[in-house]
């Protein structure tokens, strides 16, 4: 019976667990592929008993989710010349027409920036303070670390306080740099503590004959050290990444107009007369897709981001 | 590996100078090296954190920035200490804490053990059971408020349909007492992939030879499991209770948008009344005060975590 | 057991991170208990005495 090995499951363990975990799977998707539908459904397609599986996609959620509209009476609307595009097409038959650019496209950027902004500064800075905790006998090093670690449990309400304040009095509230540093100053423990497992997997003789062959420490750094790092510093990176896109705390208490991020601006999208779910859904596709991809692909790394560093393989 | 890397040393290093000039001491590059992130923790965590403190102990408020300012001494911890209010925002929180670690430990722990059995393509549903937990708790949140609508919601359309109840009949996020569940129910989802990663670590750790020696010795399946599996992956269970048991203490996002801490207070957590008292009514001094009970709480559970992160990394 | 005592005595880590750890869990409890609002009152000094304690105990000798 056990050819290979008397500790692997049987044929039909196999089926029984593949079969649990394909259900919750598919039961644990349920609501973001119902996000993802939503966004395509036209406003009363999206509100119907019972909920529709089966409907005419329309881009409605998303023309809505860009632009602005205004109502305007029927004679108006019959008085305008035939629409230009797609898009006011659809606006017309609700009896609207586009008004102008919705804000979604700028708290979108806003995104991209403090996201791409924060996670560059914290991997910078992250790596030179990794490979010095690394390489270095830094006095209370073990301190130094937990305190790193611990700034990244604190909870973001409690530390707002201050910094809203402070912020208020340099002129930082509402500005990209503000957000930047913020989110930096986040980011910046995690990036630590990963960057520096995989810095101490890097053999020391690497460098070491590097030393002896007549380069300083700085070049050592930088020739010998970061190209070993490179998948170990490009994981961090997206977990750097993953987190100044997701959050909300702090956007929503320190930003309201000018740096705004996508986070606490997708649940203000309302439409004319109640909540407009489409463009609510299509929103949120857009800006969960990315994230969604990034996991996919980099599902091997996954773990030892998640678990601080706990966790390696 | 080792060869090209001392090849490209080799070929990168400056002929001559280079034995020279050695540049900086390490002492120097270590403090220049960790000088920046010392900096930025100390500006923009630590200062405010101290910051913070000085302004518990005070009746400042943000919104009258031009009143004198009196230092009350302790008289904001006793009031929130004696505080009933306060104390149901506790109390909200560790049923919200206690159902979901309970929730995401049993589902968690299960699945990992049913990804462990190795079946073809687990990999694959690995990661779509992983999806939730990548996304902005903020946004998703928002949507799930559209799930758990009366009528048109797919969660109550669902559950009508297995129950047989009239769909419109329960309101999830209405409802004084299925309102905690509804965020329970949420946070589940999102977040026992994180357990479940965690658990599934803990099981890959699991050198087979002592299942093969427990094999040798006829111990059943069952006994395995409690003699070996259990005690195997706890240390890596204990990790991922701390970690969401600090994470849920703290939790904002998700209940603000799902609820607000509404209907009434029933699922104002601790985060939520405290954004409450900071910035709608603006009590600085109090809230500062509340802030730093929150914070002197995670800290604690912190220093634990830390301890048991290093435990496990050990092995 | 005896060698927890003993470590507490002799001013040894491990004992004495026991010791902390289970106030800061006290503390935890009584803060979110709902039983008695005496415990709530005191929670916070406890959690504190206990995260103190265990920034100290951790330059302890192993």
């Amino acid at each position: 019976m056990s050819a290979h090995s008397i500790t692997e499951p049987s044929s039909r363990q196999k089926w029984v667990a593949g079969t649990l975990v394909i259900l919750y799977a598919l039961i644990t998707i349920t609501p973001l592929i119902w996000i993802l539908m939503t966004g395509f459904k036209t406003p009363p397609d999206s509100i119907s008993y019972p909920p529709k599986v089966v409907f005419t996609p329309s881009l409605e959620g998303y023309v809505n989710l860009f632009t602005t509209r205004t109502r305007v009476s029927p004679e108006a609307l019959a008085a305008l010349p035939p629409p230009a595009n797609f898009a006011e097409e659809i606006v017309r038959n609700r009896n609207m027409v586009i008004a102008g650019p919705s804000k979604f496209g700028e708290r979108f950027m806003n995104s991209v920036i403090i996201g791409f902004g924060s996670t560059f500064l914290s991997i910078f800075l992250g790596t030179l303070a990794a490979y010095a905790f690394s390489r270095f006998k830094i006095p209370l090093a073990d301190d130094l670390l937990f305190f790193i670690l611990s700034t990244r449990m604190m909870p973001p309400i409690a530390v707002a306080i201050p910094i809203f304040l402070m912020y208020r009095n340099l002129g930082l509230s509402d500005t990209h740099l503000g957000m930047i540093l913020l989110y930096t100053a986040v980011n910046i423990s995690l990036a630590v503590w990963l960057l520096k497992g995989f810095i101490d997997e890097i053999p020391r003789e690497y460098e070491e004959a590097a030393l002896i062959d007549g380069y300083t420490r700085f070049q050592a750094f930088y020739k010998v050290v970061l190209p070993q790092a490179a998948t170990g510093i490009a994981s961090t990176a997206i977990f750097c990444l993953i987190f100044a896109w997701n959050e909300y705390a702090f956007a929503v208490l320190l930003t309201s107009g000018t740096a705004q991020t996508a986070p606490p601006f997708i649940p203000t999208i309302i439409g004319v007369g109640g909540l407009d779910w489409p463009a609510v859904a299509a929103g949120a596709t857009i800006f969960l897709l990315p994230v969604m991809i990034f996991t996919i692909l980099l599902r091997k790394h996954l773990l030892r981001g998640i678990t601080f560093g706990a966790v390696r393989k | 590996m080792s060869q090209t890397t001392l090849d490209q040393a080799a070929q990168a290093t400056p002929p001559r100078a280079a034995r020279r000039i050695k540049g900086l001491s390490d002492r120097a590059i270590a403090w220049i090296f960790v000088g920046p992130t010392i900096f930025l923790l100390l500006a923009i965590n630590i200062f405010p954190l101290i910051w913070t403190i000085n302004l518990s102990f005070t009746n400042f408020k943000a919104n009258r920035a031009n009143r004198a300012v009196e230092y009350i001494g302790f008289r904001n911890y006793e009031r929130i200490l004696t505080d009933s209010d306060i104390w149901l925002s506790m109390q909200a929180t560790a049923h919200f804490l206690f159902w979901t670690i309970f929730f995401q430990v049993l589902i968690g722990f299960t699945l990992a053990w049913l990804i462990n059995k190795k079946f073809k393509g687990n990999d694959l549903w690995t990661t779509i059971i992983v999806l939730p937990m990548m996304l902005s708790p903020a946004v998703v949140g928002n949507f799930w408020t559209f799930l758990y609508q009366p009528q048109i919601g797919l969660f109550n359309y669902v559950v009508a349909f297995f129950t047989g109840a009239d769909p419109s009949s329960f309101e999830m996020l209405g409802s004084v007492n299925l309102a905690p569940w509804s965020i329970v129910i949420v946070d589940t989802w999102m977040w026992t992939p994180f357990v479940m990663l965690i658990c599934l670590a803990g099981l890959r750790s699991i050198p087979d030879y002592i299942y093969e020696a427990a094999e040798i010795d006829r111990a059943s399946k069952l006994r395995q499991f409690f003699t070996i599996t259990i005690p195997m992956v706890l240390p890596f269970l204990m990790l991922a209770v701390l970690f969401r048991g600090i994470e849920n203490f703290k939790m904002f996002d998700l209940v603000v948008q799902l609820t607000g801490g509404g209907p009434g207070s029933v699922t104002e957590l601790a985060s939520i009344n405290l954004k409450r008292e900071a910035f709608e009514k603006w009590r600085t001094g109090y809230s500062s005060a509340f802030a730093i009970i929150l914070f002197v709480t995670v800290f604690g559970l912190a220093s634990i975590y830390v301890k048991a992160l290093n435990k496990v990394k050990e092995r | 057991m005896s060698g927890f005592f003993s470590g507490l005595v002799r001013l040894r880590r491990g004992s004495w991170e026991m010791v902390a750890t289970v106030l800061i869990g006290l503390g935890v409890v009584m803060l979110m208990q709902p039983f008695v609002l005496w415990a709530f009152t005191y929670s916070f000094i406890t959690t504190l005495v206990g995260t103190v304690m265990f920034i100290i105990v951790s330059h302890f000798p192993e």
